[in-house]
């Protein structure tokens, strides 16, 4: 009797684990689906607004990389195209929006790898956030 | 050519990346690089920073139906990110040393390596005995069938795994793919996890891979808007495309077609760049 008890809590317990696995599948699902379908508008608006204002001019000499970073590169210069309506700092932005879906996806393992107590796992999704983190400022540019 | 011309050429390109690379399962990128640079003449600098795009975009567009079927086994990949995140890390760095000439050789590498997995018989690893330190890492899971059964796996050599995971994450660092190949590789035949677990977990890995170099390449220049833009919304469209037909197109065929193209290209990108054109 006792045995069947500790059976059907285990039980429950197992089916409240699956439930949650599955809600916080849902919730990386819709992050993703959310982000990349932002990251796409954005990129569409800043498109529409290039062809309109660049569309008849002869296209950028691309086959020669240029090594002079432009504002493109840095956040300032993207923010500052992108609030003055020019057309590739609303296109970085979409970039920049599309980057944060994976960065999402790994913060968002590191939230479940806590709640579930799993400290080996949110040690190593923190380990790869920081890799990502520190590469991005120190990495030479 | 008009900046309009130039985009709706590349729409058209990206939209078809998209879609051979969610019917055949390669990342975007390993279509977008010939595009731009064997028939758009950009420069490979220019071409790296799109396909990091694509990457990441084929990553998270079909990522959100993978994560629903619950086969991505997010431990695994997760464990192998520090591995592909150093490597990519690496490879960001020894690109600075790189001309075209040798990027175009190791890409057409890569691309010889693609195409002999997609011929290679695939093997599901039923009953494999994991290793001590892969159950130690909770490495192994379990993914749920068609019949709705739940399939239970082990996997082993992680040591293995973890090695080519960093040669891995240094190839996409180099080359802004998602090396999807050799993430496959690593896992399906050295760690002898199951296919489909290897492909979900390889997908959810590369867009965390390539985001690690992508946002380093952002700060030099080698995302370019112009050529964002269409990769980005062209790569996105036809993944969407691809993952409908999937589920009523027989692939075989059009894989052949795709591997015998792959080829081609890669002889023209390893003869192209030992010759110094790029």
């Amino acid at each position: 009797m006792k045995e069947e008890k500790t059976n059907v809590s285990k039980e429950t317990q197992q089916t409240t684990e699956v439930r949650k696995k599955r809600d916080m599948n849902r919730i990386i699902g819709n992050t993703l689906r959310y982000g990349v379908t932002i990251a796409c508008v954005i990129a569409l608006a800043g498109g529409a607004l290039y062809l309109i204002q660049n569309g008849n001019e002869p296209v950028k000499d691309y086959s020669i990389f240029d090594p002079n970073h432009p504002a493109y590169t840095n956040l300032r210069g993207i923010f500052s195209g992108f609030f003055n309506f020019q057309a590739w700092g609303v296109i970085q932005v979409a970039v920049i929006a599309l980057l944060l879906t994976p960065i999402m996806r790994v913060v968002l393992s590191l939230l479940d790898f806590v709640q579930e107590r799993d400290w080996l796992y949110a040690a190593v999704t923190s380990l790869v956030l920081a890799i990502i983190f520190v590469n991005s400022i120190t990495s030479p540019v | 050519m008009t900046v309009l011309t130039f985009t709706i050429i590349l729409l058209i390109g990206a939209y078809l990346a998209g879609l051979l690379g969610s019917l055949t399962g390669l990342g975007g990128g390993v279509v977008i690089i010939p595009l731009l640079t064997l028939c758009l003449g950009v420069d490979f600098q220019y071409a790296i920073g799109g396909a990091l795009v694509a990457s990441i975009a084929t990553s998270s567009g079909s990522g959100s139906a993978y994560v629903k079927e619950g086969i991505t086994n997010i431990r695994l990949g997760m464990f192998l990110e520090i591995a592909t995140c150093i490597g990519a890390v690496i490879g960001a760095l020894v690109a600075i040393y790189l001309n075209n000439n040798i990027i175009a050789v190791i890409f057409g590498f890569v691309l010889i390596l693609t195409v002999i997995n997609q011929l290679r018989r695939k093997e599901d690893h039923e009953n494999v005995v994991g290793s001590e330190t892969a159950r130690r890492l909770k490495l192994y899971g379990s993914f749920p069938q068609k019949d709705g059964s739940v399939r239970h796996y082990q996997l082993t050599n992680v040591g293995g795994g973890f090695g080519v995971m960093v040669v891995a994450g240094a190839l996409s660092g180099i080359l802004g793919i998602g090396s999807g190949v050799l993430k496959v590789l690593a896992m399906d035949s050295i760690m002898k996890v199951p296919f489909k677990v290897s492909t979900t977990t390889s997908n959810f890995m590369m867009g965390v891979t390539a985001v690690t170099s992508a946002v380093v390449y952002l700060q030099r220049g080698n995302i370019e808007p112009g050529i964002a833009f269409p990769v980005m919304v062209g790569v996105l469209a036809g993944a969407l495309t691809g993952a409908r037909l999937l589920k009523t197109l027989d692939v075989t065929v059009l894989r052949k077609i795709f591997c015998v193209a792959i080829a081609l290209v890669a002889a023209n990108m390893i003869y192209n760049g030992f010759a110094g054109n790029f």
